[in-house]
């Protein structure tokens, strides 16, 4: 039974609706006017401008720099660290004394705050005293510029998310992995498969949906990038680590764009709204019991 | 795989895990002097505390007081109003399936990139005079803590067994009564859980407190860092020495938090 009272209903969800609609609904609409338009800065005069804006943004080598960045960082970061998580939980998934000591360990990377975690590996990277270095120049290796090297820094911040974000990716899949049922696995092994076969076509087809769950959450968040480059980079050297949060917040910001920044981040609600239905289809099934 | 070769490969990833807070803590640990020349040193030769008091004596306490009051007020803000829209959703019938609809809004504001709706809001604090005040940072934070409140505290009072809610309407209490003596007491932990997360997003955000707040005696710690990096980057003693003053509080949580961590991440905390 479910109550059907609608003064009821709509006095609970009245606050609810009234905060989003000021702080949401209210920027995201007015996100996609400016989007379309251009309005000057002082006299706040608003010009339909049609699709100018659009076409402005993808003939931007600034705003495609940015786009390409923030592509390939999702990517590798969200993939490696769904790699990573797979095999930390394919190492906890077995018994050994010490686990539940080693447990709360992993998982406190994505503890601690991100502006923290950007503060001491950006002291790691420091050329001249950074840990990093140190251990290269020990053990006979080049140190490395690794904020300031183009080829380099959106890596190194990848391997700063993947640090941080790793233990996410990680508890998802081990929670896919307890709730095998051991039945399964001993039959398997009565049928004769062992080792990497009995990975490969038993445990990975059953932890599929946990795989992807993970992949999908860290590539949302991943896709939001603008913390960690804000204060390890500021989006150099060059364009190397400029992102599309990156760009929004300079163009919105610093150059007083407003077409520009809100057909940028319009972009960015889109490609977010693409993974984020997709990441519901697989959560919302079930619903109301 | 081994045994000796599995503990060797586990015990390599907590180490690996572990190594950069570690080095947070020695280095907030040693003395000036020695962070540079002892370079990779782990344990400090001598323990100081000349970080910290710096810190002290500086700005830490106005920078706790400011971040404790902004992430517990947008909690408290947040876990009220959220409370009743996930009771409304998951005990009454919307017309039209409305309510799925909007659990897709909310799950959207959620997921998306906050500097997408920066510049709206900036004006929009703007004419509401909330510039540079803790007031607009508490109702900015409401963009992250309030779907995220909605969609953890589904789950916990969707556990909650209708029978006994009926048995108290049926003894005559009405809404308001069933919501504080019946609803409130059995999803007290799952109140708790999701007040400790949403605290932890206020805690921990940067880029709304970056773009509204612009005097340093309104300063969060996430801005502080921000500002200490930029401006004196290698002054790593006191830069870890703050960096362990906003974690202790997640780290010494981490154990109780364990249990909901799943739950609490996968309606896309952060």
């Amino acid at each position: 039974m479910l109550f059907e009272n609608r003064k009821q209903l709509t006095a609970l969800l009245l606050p609810s609706l009234t905060i989003l609609g000021l702080l949401a609904v209210y920027p995201i609409g007015s996100v996609m006017i400016n989007a379309f338009g251009s309005v000057d800065y002082l006299s706040k005069q608003y010009q339909f401008v049609g699709l100018a804006n659009f076409v402005e943004l993808f003939e931007d080598f600034f705003f495609i720099a940015a786009m390409k960045n923030t592509l390939v960082f999702t990517l590798v970061a969200s993939s490696a660290q769904v790699l990573l998580g797979l095999w930390l939980a394919l190492l906890f998934n077995q018994k050994f004394s010490g686990r539940r000591f080693a447990l709360p360990i992993i998982i406190y990377p994505m503890m601690i705050s991100t502006l923290v975690c950007s503060s001491i590996w950006r002291s790691w990277y420091n050329y001249d005293f950074g840990l990093l270095n140190s251990a290269l120049v020990a053990i006979g290796l080049p140190a490395q510029e690794w904020l300031f090297n183009p080829d380099l820094a959106l890596y190194a911040i990848a391997l700063v998310d993947t640090w941080q974000w790793t233990p996410m990716a990680f508890l998802i899949i081990l929670a896919g992995l307890q709730s095998i049922p051991k039945d399964i696995g001993e039959a398997a092994m009565v049928d004769g498969a062992k080792g990497w076969r009995a990975f490969a076509f038993i445990t990975l087809p059953l932890i599929q949906k946990q795989l992807m769950l993970a992949f999908l959450l860290r590539s949302i968040d991943a896709f939001k990038l603008f913390d960690k480059v804000y204060v390890m980079t500021g989006g150099g050297p060059g364009n190397a680590t400029e992102t599309l949060s990156m760009f929004v917040y300079k163009y919105g910001f610093r150059f007083f764009n407003l077409g520009m920044a809100s057909a940028a981040a319009l972009v960015m609600l889109a490609i977010s709204l693409l993974m984020t239905l997709f990441y519901a289809h697989r959560v919302m099934k079930g619903g109301k019991q | 795989m081994s045994r000796y070769l599995h503990r060797f490969f586990v015990w390599s990833a907590v180490a690996l895990f572990i190594l950069p807070i570690v080095w947070m803590f020695s280095t907030a640990f040693k003395s000036p002097g020695e962070i540079f020349h002892a370079g990779a040193n782990l344990i400090p030769q001598q323990i100081s505390l000349a970080s910290f008091q710096a810190l002290l004596n500086g700005e830490l306490p106005i920078l706790v007081a400011n971040t404790v009051f902004i992430a517990l007020s947008a909690t408290v803000v947040s876990l009220c109003i959220a409370f009743f829209a996930a009771y409304a959703l998951v005990r009454y019938r919307f017309p039209a399936k409305l309510d799925n609809l909007f659990l897709l809004a909310v799950l959207v504001v959620k997921m998306m990139p906050p500097i997408v709706v920066a510049v709206p809001l900036y004006s929009l604090m703007n004419t509401l005079g909330l510039l540079n005040s803790q007031l607009g940072l508490v109702l900015a934070y409401q963009v992250y803590t309030l779907p995220f409140c909605i969609w953890m505290l589904l789950s916990f009072i969707r556990d909650i067994p209708l029978e006994i809610e009926e048995a108290a309407a049926m003894d005559g209490a009405h809404l308001l009564k069933r919501l504080a003596f019946v609803v409130f007491p059995l999803c007290a932990p799952g109140l708790v859980a999701t007040a400790i997360f949403a605290m932890i997003l206020g805690w921990n955000e940067f880029l709304f407190s970056l773009l509204f707040i612009h005097t340093p005696d309104k300063f969060t710690i996430p801005l502080f860092i921000s500002n200490f990096m930029t401006e004196d980057g290698t002054a790593w003693g006191e830069l870890m020495a703050i960096g362990i003053v906003s974690s202790l509080p997640m780290l010494a949580l981490a154990g109780y938090m364990q249990r909901y961590l799943l739950r609490g991440f996968s309606m896309g905390l952060k």
